[in-house]
Order: structure tokens, then C-alpha cells, then sequence
């Protein structure tokens, strides 16, 4: 029993406007999502990579500078062609495209992961426990609650995505003390950011749309689970059945042959089915929601850019062919990806709009 | 009803609404000044759409509503500012504690996240779930959950609180406190109360008020205390034994006899005093053991409205 006993006493506080309310249902969902261990130790496992990057550009502004510590990383650099060791600043643009490029690579992993545990149940919760009257009785519109679960997926994917890629670039600006480097580099970190941005809008309202399709988390986790592996299965098995079909097909534009084993500047490379010229025709990879995001963002990055313009130091043209083969690609049309994606965007708005429909229905 | 807006809480004019060919509310007229209104009816009767309409959820096809003089159309999210509203579902946020639930409520509402920490404080004190305020709301019994939904509406003062049948499902205990804290809110905090139920008692507890509604239309609208004002010339007997003679010498004189259980409904006619009630029984050899002017009970007005209802309910 308290001591004292208030009773009801009026309250004559202000109220906030609606421009931000959708923030309280974030801080709200964010605040629930970190109670899970499980989530707080992917979050940091997914740091590693970032890491990774912060390493690499803080030792490639070294290396320009040829500070003495920068032999020490040097010893890691042997993977690469000598030309670009040679002369680090006038590969500094590629250098720093493609740490992104594997950076955002690994991290999609990770934002998948993420978004697996903290997305399914976003909608789906408050559809099991009938939540949204609570929700829309107050001075909220399906816009502000969408933006506030949308929020916790951002607020997440910033985390992974986003701010380690700017956190990377800081380090990359104070270790390199040039400041043409911001003149190099600043498209890739508008690139990192519109990228990272992209994934973050994307998966996230992808996966509130499957959430709001069922009152059962578990079945949204298995269905968001089956279009990031089925379709990547799908487009990995396409793809090598095309590749087979390619070899027994012969088109004088674009055939294959087999390339003995061949030893250039970037390593050993394996007796492969070695494309003639990049296949830019070949739509298999759009079956995968991963590999559509990581198209667009390879435009974004400028990656294949990078490794075209790092495979003319290869001195013969098979060897940039087996270069661009090994790294480079995909080579289809961005804008297809683009397209796809698109589509997917509009179809989680549909399913969103449908679904939540406040509350003018019949029970 | 005072025609000044100030003193109108809500008023609904000519309001329709359809749910393709079932007609929720079929042009539903009504004016309600602050209080304690008791909204009945049948189920299917359109008082779940009357709150939704209130509330600025659903759009009506034709017609026009407003609360608290604002145009629900034209400013529902600034009626929802100034309302609090218990739905009739368990409908509750999951995984948080009851003061975290009713302070995000708050924060849902626009309050200042302090501002809302400490009036969550100060509301669940109100309605006595202090020391629970730390648990789970997965684990409130039915009492205990309907009350964090009643503070959770309460937590930013509202002018009007809603309240769609806040009783269902609870045990007579929390009943009585759910409807201490509704009539308290509603005669002693200065705060009207819409309160939606079946339970009739229920509405009497709490209620001045009553607006009752049969398919979509306005039924009965009025003071509970004049809708259950003596009948004119109507009166409540009950005599020692059956009484058929003195019913029947009663009938002969023009009077209509109902019986109810033991209890004799007499209404005499106009120009009659009830003097004819002693004489009846000095005649016919009976013993009145009752008699007082006879008064409709709330079941009693609800349903002969729902019985004069003009459409099928």
C-alpha cells in the first residue's frame, strides 16, 4: 500500500505534434529488440567486418603516406599486383570501392541475420495480441505506425550498415592526411550511405509485409528464411545449369573454353569455364533478393568500375579476362536489379496497405 | 439538451455507415452533453461503429459527426488527443511491464517520456495496480489487465473516456472496482464517460445517462432517472394471496392487470384515483401487502425500446 495515497490528479502537460510520433513506437521496438542476447551478439560478431574495413582504408592512407607501419600491413598485401602497391594513391578510389564492396558483402549476411530476429514479429505480435486498436485509438496514422516499425528495422540495419561505413570513412579521412582523398572518395561514401539506405528501406519493409501476413512470428521467420535461401538456391542452380548449357553452345560472341590453370599478378587461377566476354545477358542472379541487392549496390559502389580499371595492369588479355571473371561482375544490367527490387517495394506497400487497414473493418 | 456547442460532448447527424450490405448506422441523429452516458443495445446494433465513428477510425458514408466541437472528419487525430479509449479486446503490447506499457501509452499519445514515466507512476496508483506495475502484463489476471487498459487510457487526462464493454469477463470483485473507478472518473474527476456494455446493472452504476440504439438507429435517448420515472397512474401490488378476484374486479373496472411473479402491475384508468386499489380489496377479501407507484426498471426501458424498435433487430 503506498503511504500516501494521490488519488487521480490531472495532468497539464503539453502534448508533442504528430510529426514524430512515429518515433516513440522505434524507441519502443528497439528498446524491446535489445533485451535479446541473441541479437546483441550478432550485433557485435557483425562489427568484426567493420573492423575489417577501418583497417584496411586506415592502411591504405598509410601506405600513401609510406609510413614506416604501413610495412607491417604491407606483408598482408601481397595478394596484390605490384603495380598497385607501387603507386597506392592512384589506386585509391578502386582500393577503397572494393573494401566497401566486400565490407557491404559480409555485412548483408549480417543485416539478413539481424533482420531475421528482430523483423518477423514486428507486425505479427500486435496482430496476435489484437494490439492495434491500442495503436490507432491514439493520434496515430497507419503512416506513423509503419515508419515507427520501419524505424526498428533502420534503427538495426543503421547499426550494422551504415555507421560502421561512415565510422570506416573517418578513419580512412584521418589516417590518410591528404585532402584529396575526400575529393576521391566521397562519392563511394554517398555510395555506402544510398546503399546501405537501400537495404535498410528494401528488406525492411519486405520483411513488415510478410509480417503482417501472419500472427505467427515463426511462420514470418520461415517464409523471410525461404526467400533469402530458395531464392538463392534457385538462382545458384540456374545459373551453373547455364553455365553447363554454355559450354556445349557455341556463339562466336560469346563462347567459352576452358582455360588451362594460369598463374597472374592476383594468384593462381583455377581450370574454370572462363567466359569470353562477361555474360551481361545472363538474368539467373535475379531470382535472389541478396544478389539483387548486391547488384545495385555494385553500381552504387562502382565496384566492377574498380576492378576493370585494376585489371589493366594485367599484362596479357586473357589475363584480365580471368581477372574480371574471378572478382568482377555481376555484368547484367544494373537497372534490372533495380527493377526487381522496385517490384518488391510495391509489393510489401500493397500487402502493408491491405493488411492494415486501421480499424475500418467488421470483427 | 442545451443547443450551446460548448456544453454538447458529441453530436452525430444524419450518419451512415455501411459495411457493404450490412447497414452499421442508418442516419443515427444524436446529441449528448458531458457526463456519464451509458451507450446499449443489442449485439449488431452499431454501438461498436458509433465509438469507431467517434473516434475518427472509420470514415461514415454520409453525414456528420462531432466531438468535443471538433469535426471528427476533418481533425480525428486531434480528437483522439483529447479522448481515452478501453477497447473490448485483450489487446495489450506484449513483453513489457505494466508501468512500461501504460508510459509507452503516454509516449503513443505525445507525452514527454519523463512526463509519461511519471504519470504511469501516478495512474496505476489510481486505479490499485501499484504493486504489480513491475510485472509482466502476460501475467495480470482479466481484472488486473482491464484496469492497466483503463490507466493506459486515462494516462493523458482525457475530456471523454471510452469505455467498450470494460466488464466482460471479470469476476465480480474486479467488476465493483471497474466500476468504482469508471463512476469515480465520471462524478468526481471531471471526465466524461462513454460507457458501452450489456450489462445493464453495469450502466446503472455508472451511468446518468443512456443512449440506446437498435440496428443503426436511435432507440431511447435520455436521464436514467426520468426514462425510470413513475407511470402515470401505474402501480405495484402484492397481496397476501393469488388475488385472481381482486384482478378481475379490477378489470371490470376498467383497470389493466399484468402479473409479474407475485407482484400485480395495475395502471387505472385516467380519471381513477387509487383509492379503487383499497376498494378492490375490501370487496374481494385480500390483504394488500405492497403498493407503491409503479417504476420502469433500466431492462424494463431498454426493452421496450428495442421491442418498439421500427426495424427487424
Amino acid at each position: 500500500m503506498p503511504i500516501i495515497d494521490q488519488g487521480y490528479q490531472h495532468w497539464s502537460g503539453r502534448l508533442a505534434g504528430h510529426r514524430w510520433r512515429w518515433l516513440a513506437i522505434t524507441r519502443h521496438g528497439v528498446k524491446i529488440a535489445m533485451r535479446s542476447y541473441f541479437l546483441r551478439y550478432v550485433l557485435l560478431v557483425a562489427w568484426v567486418p567493420a573492423l575489417v574495413l577501418v583497417t584496411t582504408l586506415s592502411a591504405w592512407g598509410l601506405l600513401e603516406r609510406k609510413s614506416k607501419l604501413a610495412r607491417i600491413f604491407s606483408q598482408f598485401m601481397q595478394f596484390m599486383n605490384p603495380g598497385v602497391i607501387a603507386d597506392p594513391r592512384h589506386y585509391r578510389a578502386e582500393v577503397w570501392r572494393l573494401a566497401y564492396g566486400y565490407f557491404f558483402h559480409v555485412e548483408l549476411f549480417f543485416a539478413m541475420i539481424v533482420i531475421l530476429i528482430v523483423g518477423p514479429g514486428l507486425i505479427s505480435r500486435d496482430l496476435r495480441v489484437n494490439a492495434l486498436p491500442l495503436y490507432f485509438s491514439r493520434p496515430l496514422r497507419r503512416i506513423d505506425y509503419f515508419l515507427g516499425k520501419l524505424g526498428v528495422v533502420g534503427t538495426f540495419l543503421g547499426m550494422v550498415l551504415i555507421v560502421p561505413a561512415v565510422i570506416a570513412y573517418i578513419f580512412g579521412l584521418l589516417f590518410s592526411v591528404d585532402f584529396t582523398v575526400v575529393r576521391d572518395t566521397f562519392a563511394i561514401l554517398v555510395g555506402a550511405t544510398a546503399y546501405g539506405l537501400l537495404i535498410t528501406v528494401s528488406a525492411g519493409l519486405l520483411i513488415l509485409a510478410l509480417s503482417a501476413l501472419s500472427r505467427n512470428s515463426r511462420y514470418v521467420a520461415l517464409l523471410w528464411l525461404g526467400l533469402w535461401f530458395v531464392g538463392g538456391i534457385g538462382s545458384s542452380v540456374l545459373s551453373a545449369v547455364h553455365q553447363q548449357q554454355r559450354r556445349y553452345v557455341y556463339h562466336p560472341a560469346s563462347a567459352l573454353r576452358v582455360a588451362p590453370p594460369h598463374r597472374g599478378a592476383w594468384g593462381a587461377t583455377p581450370a574454370v569455364q572462363e567466359p569470353a566476354v562477361p555474360t551481361s545477358r545472363n538474368w539467373r542472379a535475379l531470382l535472389s533478393y541478396t544478389a539483387n541487392l548486391s547488384r545495385v549496390g555494385a553500381h552504387l559502389l562502382g565496384t566492377n568500375t574498380a576492378w576493370e580499371k585494376l585489371s589493366r595492369l594485367e599484362p596479357t588479355a586473357r589475363g584480365r579476362r580471368s581477372l574480371l571473371a574471378r572478382f568482377g561482375g555481376p555484368w547484367y544490367p544494373w537497372y534490372w536489379s533495380a527493377v526487381v527490387l522496385a517490384v518488391l517495394l510495391g509489393l510489401s506497400l500493397c500487402i502493408l496497405n491491405l493488411s492494415i487497414r486501421t480499424l475500418d473493418r467488421l470483427k | 439538451m442545451s443547443d450551446n456547442p460548448a456544453s454538447i460532448l458529441f453530436a452525430m447527424e444524419k450518419v451512415t455507415k455501411n459495411y457493404g450490405t450490412i447497414i452499421a448506422l442508418n442516419e443515427l441523429s444524436v446529441r449528448v452533453s458531458p457526463g456519464a452516458i451509458g451507450l446499449l443495445g443489442p449485439n449488431g446494433s452499431g454501438k461498436t461503429t458509433m465509438i469507431r465513428t467517434l473516434l475518427g477510425l472509420i470514415r461514415a458514408d454520409s453525414g456528420s459527426a462531432q466531438v468535443l466541437g471538433i469535426d471528427v472528419r476533418r481533425e480525428p487525430l486531434d480528437i483522439r488527443r483529447r479522448i481515452g479509449f478501453v477497447p473490448e479486446d485483450e489487446c495489450l503490447f506484449p513483453g513489457v511491464a505494466g508501468i512500461e506499457f501504460v508510459a509507452y501509452a503516454g509516449k503513443l499519445v505525445g507525452m514527454p517520456a519523463k512526463d509519461a514515466m511519471q504519470r504511469a507512476h501516478e495512474v496505476l496508483d489510481y486505479v490499485g495496480l501499484t504493486e504489480v506495475r513491475y510485472r509482466k502484463v502476460e501475467s495480470y489476471s482479466s481484472g488486473m489487465k482491464q484496469r492497466l487498459k483503463l490507466a493506459a487510457a486515462i494516462i493523458h487526462d482525457p475530456q471523454l473516456l471510452i469505455l467498450d464493454e470494460p466488464t466482460n469477463g471479470m469476476d465480480p470483485a474486479g467488476r465493483k472496482d471497474m466500476l468504482a473507478l469508471a463512476s469515480d472518473l465520471a462524478h468526481h474527476k471531471a471526465m466524461s464517460v462513454l460507457f458501452s456494455s450489456h450489462l445493464l446493472p453495469d450502466v446503472e452504476a455508472v451511468c446518468d445517462h443512456i443512449i440506446v440504439l437498435g440496428a443503426g438507429h436511435l432507440l431511447v435517448q435520455g436521464d436514467i432517472h426520468e426514462l425510470k420515472a413513475a407511470h402515470q397512474g401505474g402501480f405495484e401490488v402484492r397481496l397476501k394471496e393469488d388475488g385472481a378476484s381482486f384482478a378481475r374486479y379490477l378489470t371490470d373496472l376498467g383497470c389493466t392487470v399484468q402479473r409479474r411473479g407475485d407482484i400485480l402491475l395495475i395502471q387505472i384508468p385516467p380519471n381513477s384515483s387509487p383509492a379503487i386499489l383499497w376498494r378492490a380489496a375490501a370487496v374481494t377479501g385480500q390483504q394488500i401487502r405492497h403498493l407503491r407507484p409503479q417504476r420502469s426498471t433500466l431492462e424494463e426501458v431498454f426493452s421496450n425500446a428495442v421491442e418498439r424498435s421500427p426495424c427487424p433487430l
